[in-house]
């Protein structure tokens, strides 16, 4: 379409970003995370991570956080997604579904603590149920809550286009031979949608491992995952190899991750 | 002089796959051109390698004498009217049929008047505001028409711009385009795999198979006198048979000897004979040349298509206005005009040359 | 089917209040003359007052719009071109091999990026101030941009670049008149991905500022860290305002697709 040297001028800006903030950076940290202080090449980082139980119970902590803000963001959004496609206007639903993501993180997590306090609308609500005051602040409910909160649109988005995508025709054929609803669902919808649940979990697990600000303001100090520790080891503690060395993790975890979700699946093959 | 050669053409793709082999033709001006033949034939490579889109890999493009094989599509004075159109979404039909006047940099007070000429031409005045997306497909085919005929191109190429259309509206345009070319006096070159569109367009009729140039003619020359059974089968419905040419002037196949309008071949040669289902008249059993058994019919709205047996088992495929009824014993009549004999791999030049020959000495006598 | 409808409308509606609850509940108390959001004393605009009198808040507030469209800027050009690029290489190696490149910043979590990044500009001597979180928010944006002008130029019909070529446009022209139309939807979606990226991003500046710059999120969290701050509240008002004029120009900015081409056709040409 170009000729070779416009082409060169718009791919060089492009490669040279990949260099530097892409290739670059992941270089650097898995140098400082195969090092000590004084530059030297060591294992003692691992060795620590894997030797020592507090690391090991934190990363065990972190995945099950990140799996049960997916398992929950995941059942109250797929229904959301559904019934979206079905609606009338579905485009001012899903636009009023988007809004809110807009709105800066830290503001709606900052709510939160208003929310959670022992006066604040949670309790008063509980309040008419003859229930509590209850402390809900700085627990791993409300961290769970506050996040799952914060993915639900990230989750409803993907399942609603993949939804939206497959031909109606093909569940009225699902009924029209008999299945009934349920049916459908597990032979017909849930399969076709699957890549739109796929990506939401890919949207939603992998930044869950590292919300840290969330940890920080709802969860006070008993919550902590693998980005809390990140952060404090290059933030407070000052020790960047350490740190490294989770984030290093972390991104091994990432991919496996994803290699899990976004592996080809197989058709089930019929001997007939 | 001719307008447009193609000389030696090839076209052979990367990946090895021939497109085009050793193409030949010539172009003349104002007349109207099809290019017919079934997909994968190589007709609308000839088209881009003419608008400039593609290059050959072998041979020479020469328009008005000069040699344009490597010229860029933008410096070409052809226009090309795309199989979807590709009008530019993004603009409205008056900056759709301006754009390559802009592009010339022509004055907006000359565009304007060009523009209104052109969408009258095509029969959308008043319709220059409008969105591309507001039109309906054969709308939106005449404001790619008059896009590319408001550039005054000396050739027009059409690559299968009716195929979108749905039947009746193609009958309409086949009209429309047909007399929108005699008023402009150019040339039109048009892709079709569709007989009957080029049967009824066309000055002159290039038919393609695999690469090649099959038969190139008039679609009457092309209808009666197909060269080979391709031809034959492409155009229009046949009865192909297998036969021996005994003489000159006479025929046999189907066990039976006929009189024909073909000579020139040498006695005992094995033929191919092909007789048009509507050449075919219904009789009495014992007035026909041939005895036939109905076995299928089928009612066509304007014939029925009867499909019959005869004692050698060869299946004749027959129009007639009249029904007859299953497993009736028909005869079947026709003239020695409507035999038509096809030697086998019979070059185009050597078929012209022989139906030349026998044609002059048949107005002799 | 009625009631199914009925039911799905319930949903949804549930849905909507859980995710708009927070959000109104902290402008219910930006007029409270209270200290906390436990009970609403009497109506007062003092927390706007203090708001708008706030000096080093509404400097952060435009240093970060500042930002914000700077970095949009400069990732949608890069991006764009990249896009671009991409599309026009010929090996299906190389294209997946940048792609996978272009993905890596999209699934890494913000720890990582913001981890990473720190290390990489205190390894070149950079200080940490606008400078490094531009760059930074640079950096991720772009891939969104490439991913947003992407599906635009795989759905370019190859017919119209003909069509213009055999209309006499030259490669510019074409670039022009037919390509950055066709793209140019991609394009401003690309953009305003970017922009919200780092309106909305904490974790990356928050590793990679210093003591001399913040934006709006890193001094939200600090405020917030202190307990309830009724000014959050203000803030949270005037965001929430901003963000729906923001929602509203694109939406009116992408709904008028015609208008907008024809202009550009116009402007390019003449």
């Amino acid at each position: 379409m170009f000729s070779k040297k416009t082409r060169t001028l718009f791919i060089v800006p492009y490669l040279l970003w990949i260099f530097l903030f892409v290739i670059l950076p992941i270089l650097l940290i898995l140098w400082y995370s195969f090092t000590d202080s004084n530059n030297h090449f060591t294992l003692a980082n691992f060795a620590l991570f894997f030797k020592n139980g507090t690391f090991l119970k934190m990363m065990l902590n972190s995945f099950w956080y990140a799996l049960i803000i997916t398992v929950v963001t995941l059942l109250i959004s797929y229904p959301a997604a559904y019934f979206l496609t079905k609606v009338k206007n579905s485009q001012i639903w899903l636009l009023l579904i988007i809004l809110p993501t807009w709105i800066n993180l830290l503001l709606k997590a900052y709510a939160f603590i208003g929310i959670f306090s022992n006066g604040g609308l949670f309790n008063q609500f509980l309040h008419l149920f003859g229930i509590g005051p209850v402390n809900f602040l700085f627990t791993d409910f409300a961290f769970i809550f506050v996040a799952s909160y914060i993915e639900i649109p990230f989750m409803i988005l993907p399942i609603y286009s993949a939804i939206k995508e497959i031909n109606p025709n093909l569940i009225q054929a699902s009924e029209d031979l008999g299945a009934s609803h349920w049916q459908t669902f597990k032979y017909v919808l849930w399969p076709l949608s699957r890549p739109g649940v796929e990506s939401g979990i890919q949207a939603i697990f992998i930044p869950s491992l590292s919300l840290f600000m969330l940890t920080r303001l709802i969860g006070g100090n008993k919550v902590i995952t693998l980005g809390t520790a990140i952060e404090e080891y290059f933030m407070t503690t000052m020790n960047w190899n350490m740190g490294s060395t989770i984030g290093v993790i972390l991104i091994a975890l990432m991919v496996i991750v994803m290699l899990v979700t976004g592996k080809t699946r197989k058709r089930k093959k019929v001997n007939l | 002089m001719a307008l447009i050669k193609l000389k030696h053409i090839n076209k052979q793709y990367d990946d090895g796959f021939v497109a085009l082999k050793n193409i030949n033709l010539k172009i003349e001006s104002g007349k109207f051109y099809s290019l017919l033949g079934p997909s994968g034939s190589g007709k609308s490579t000839i088209l881009r390698i003419i608008a400039g889109f593609s290059h050959p890999s072998q041979g020479q493009v020469l328009f008005d004498g000069q040699d344009i094989t490597d010229l860029d599509p933008s410096k070409r004075q052809i226009n090309t009217v795309f199989q979807n159109y590709a009008l530019f979404p993004h603009l409205n039909v008056f900056d759709n049929v301006a754009f390559g006047l802009k592009i010339k940099k022509m004055p907006l007070r000359k565009i304007k008047p060009a523009v209104k000429e052109a969408l009258k031409m095509v029969r959308l005045s008043g319709f220059a505001n409008r969105e591309i997306s507001e039109l309906s497909g054969g709308q939106q085919q005449r404001v790619a028409i008059a896009r590319a005929i408001v550039n005054q191109p000396k050739v027009l190429l059409l690559d299968e711009s009716l195929s979108a259309l749905d039947k009746r509206l193609r009958k309409e345009m086949q009209f429309e385009l047909r007399a929108i070319q005699k008023k402009l006096g150019i040339t039109f070159i048009f892709v079709t795999h569709d007989q009957e569109e080029a049967l009824s367009m066309s000055d002159q009729i290039f038919v393609l198979n695999n690469g090649e140039i099959q038969q190139s003619g008039t679609p009457v020359d092309i209808y009666d006198e197909p060269i080979n059974d391709f031809v034959a089968r492409f155009i229009g419905d046949s009865n192909i048979l297998p036969g021996r040419m005994i003489k000159d002037y006479e025929v046999e196949f189907a066990n039976q000897r006929f009189k024909c309008a073909d000579a020139g071949m040498r006695p005992n040669e094995k033929v191919e004979i092909v007789i048009r289902p509507e050449d075919l008249d219904i009789t009495e059993p014992d007035q026909g040349k041939l005895v036939v058994t109905a076995q299928t019919q089928l009612f066509l709205g304007d014939h029925f298509e009867i499909k019959a047996l005869d004692t050698d088992e060869n299946e004749w495929l027959i129009h007639s206005t009249n029904a007859c009824s299953l497993n009736q014993r028909l005869g079947l009549y026709f003239d020695p005009e409507d035999i038509h004999v096809m030697r086998k791999h019979e070059s185009q030049a050597d078929f012209d040359a022989r139906l030349e020959s026998y044609e002059e000495e048949s107005n002799v006598q | 089917m009625k009631k199914k409808h009925f039911f799905a409308k319930i949903y949804l509606t549930f849905v909507l209040i859980m995710l708009y609850v927070p959000i109104f509940y902290l402008i219910y108390f930006s007029f409270s003359s209270g200290k906390n959001m436990n009970k609403f004393e009497h109506f007062t605009l003092a927390h706007y007052q203090t708001l708008f009198l706030d000096n080093r808040l509404l400097t952060i507030f435009l240093e970060t719009i500042l930002l914000a469209i700077l970095s949009s800027l400069v990732a949608t050009i890069i991006g764009t071109f990249g896009a671009i690029a991409i599309s026009n290489l010929n090996k299906k190696g190389h294209k997946n091999t940048l792609l996978a490149f272009n993905n890596v910043l999209m699934v890494s979590p913000d720890v990582i990026i913001g981890a990473s990044f720190l290390i990489f500009f205190t390894a070149l001597g950079m200080g940490l101030n606008f400078g490094s979180v531009l760059l930074s928010h640079i950096a991720f944006s772009i891939p969104i941009v490439v991913l947003m002008v992407l599906p635009r130029l795989k759905d370019l019909d190859l017919a119209l670049i003909d069509a213009a070529r055999d209309l006499g446009a030259n490669n510019f022209q074409v670039f022009t008149n037919v390509i950055i139309p066709a793209i140019m939807p991609g394009v401003f979606a690309g953009m305003f991905m970017a922009l919200t990226y780092s309106l909305d991003d904490f974790a990356v500046t928050f590793f990679v500022t210093g003591n001399g710059f913040s934006t709006l999120s890193v001094e939200i969290y600090s405020r917030a860290r202190q307990g309830i701050d009724l000014e959050i509240n203000a803030l949270s008002t005037v965001m929430f305002l901003f963000v729906l004029i923001l929602v509203l120009i694109y939406y009116l900015m992408t709904t008028k697709k015609g208008k907008r081409g024809k202009r550009m056709l116009g402007g390019v040409v003449k």
